[in-house]
């Protein structure tokens, strides 16, 4: 675990520092949300829309998958809990392909358990976010994730957890 | 769970307690009469987890004083509910006193009312009944200042339909399911706070920030149980739409019920738990949860 925090505030890591303050994105990233609830999705494209990111759906975990793999996302945000296939599962079929390798992956969920955050890790996401979130939070948490890469370089971007130790560092 | 939902009724004829009866019994409980508080005594001695004890006020003139004396006395835990006639003071006048009166004719709210109160922690100790309230103002509160509506109460296996449900059923090591219900009206106003600058707003989508909600309580509430090793599984919400409609489900205690209302706007919240395993929550919270709102970087 390299970064942990609560509504903007960082927990136990006395020497990171993440920026929550008002740093905005010039960026055009595309984000993938995946969620069965259209309500859910409604609300992140509502915010991330007016912050210039290009927002692709997908109700389900088998749509996520193959959104993935045919639009060019910079980062995919997912539910667990879905019909067909759940996010877990869509995850570690995206990490199987070598292209999405690197595609940054945020799970956001109702589910708090910190074993189902391991599971998640195992599984391939960068980061477990418990909802509901502050769609502000949400989107520095995104911004925190893709700082610095350009716009749908997917396949050369580092893996976040490079980015949260340059941060820490 | 471990409880007896037995309720002794006490009354001189089995017939004037028949309304009584079918409350309780729609309450999950199941009824035994008697028809003297020396009968009563005699089947309490035989019943160590009986639950409720309740006299009625023409069965309290006859030895009800003596009766809750030893009652008190020899099973302090055991819950008495004592009727009372229309503007006559209670027949028990001294010794120990029942806790609680309610006035004669017993009224079916009156009577939910007052079994809610002195019950609901056995079928929902304090530490679940926080979690689930907490958890709605938690999830509640990211839309308005809401706030708990006249605390909580027991609802029988059969309840009322609003305009928009949503039901999330869990099972493992705790099962049972969530329903959260409110009208278009209020769900149209949340909405507009979930997604800001919504225009028309088609029902379809009312009913999923319903489920969206339901699933986000649910989910905080499972935390809980989750803190105290407990896995839980959960399902992805069914919706209903049959306003003034009743629906009834199979099961063996009441649910827990809790109105949490933001002005004129009122959401009803009802958790069923079927089962857990009570010497985990027991022990204490021994796992870590993440917070809400919390971000876990990998």
């Amino acid at each position: 675990m390299l970064a942990r925090y609560n509504n903007g505030l960082l927990r136990g890591h006395a020497g990171l520092t993440i920026d929550a303050s008002t740093r905005e994105s010039r960026m055009s990233w595309s984000i993938l949300v995946v969620d069965d609830s259209a309500t859910a999705r409604a609300q992140l494209r509502v915010t991330f829309e007016a912050k210039g990111a290009r927002i692709v759906e997908a109700e389900n975990g088998r749509e996520g998958l193959w959104r993935a793999r045919s639009e060019k996302v910079d980062l995919i945000i997912s539910d667990v809990h879905m019909p067909v296939m759940d996010g877990l599962q869509m995850i570690q079929e995206i990490r199987k392909h070598p292209e999405l390798a690197n595609t940054v992956i945020f799970v956001l969920t109702s589910d708090a358990a910190s074993t189902r955050a391991a599971e998640g890790k195992k599984a391939g996401a960068n980061a477990w976010i418990i909802k509901p979130i502050k769609p502000e939070l949400l989107w520095k948490a995104v911004e925190k994730a893709l700082f610095g890469r350009q716009s749908g370089s997917h396949a050369k971007s580092t893996p976040v957890a490079d980015d949260a130790a340059r941060n820490i560092k | 769970m471990t409880s007896d939902r037995r309720v002794l009724v006490v009354d001189r004829t089995d017939g004037a307690l028949a309304g009584v009866m079918e409350e309780l019994d729609l309450l999950g409980f199941r009824v035994v009469w008697v028809p003297t508080p020396a009968a009563a005594l005699a089947f309490i001695k035989t019943s160590p987890t009986l639950s409720l004890v309740i006299i009625s006020a023409t069965a309290a003139e006859d030895g009800g004083d003596e009766f809750l004396t030893e009652v008190k006395r020899d099973r302090p835990g055991l819950r008495v509910l004592c009727g009372t006639k229309p503007n006559a003071p209670p027949s028990l006048r001294r010794g120990a006193f029942p806790d609680s009166l309610i006035p004669e004719p017993f009224r079916p709210n009156a009577l939910r009312t007052a079994v809610s109160a002195l019950l609901a922690e056995q079928f929902y100790p304090p530490a679940i009944a926080t979690a689930i309230k907490s958890s709605a103002l938690e999830v509640l509160g990211t839309l308005g200042e809401f706030r708990v509506d006249a605390g909580e109460f027991l609802v029988p296996n059969q309840t009322a339909l609003s305009d928009l449900s949503a039901i999330i059923a869990f099972s493992g090591e705790a099962s049972g399911h969530l329903m959260l219900s409110m009208t278009s009206e209020d769900a149209r106003s949340l909405y507009l706070r979930f997604v800001p600058g919504a225009r028309a707003v088609p029902v379809d989508r009312l009913e999923d920030l319903v489920g969206e909600l339901c699933n986000r309580i649910l989910g905080r509430i499972s935390a809980f149980f989750a803190q105290h090793a407990m896995s839980i599984q959960q399902t992805t919400p069914l919706f209903i739409r049959a306003a003034g409609s009743t629906m009834r489900y199979p099961g063996r205690h009441p649910s827990f019920g809790v109105q949490l209302t933001r002005g004129d706007a009122r959401v009803s919240l009802e958790y069923y738990l079927a089962d857990f395993d009570r010497s985990k929550l027991a022990s204490g919270a021994t796992k870590e949860v993440l917070g809400l709102g919390e971000v876990l970087f990998f």
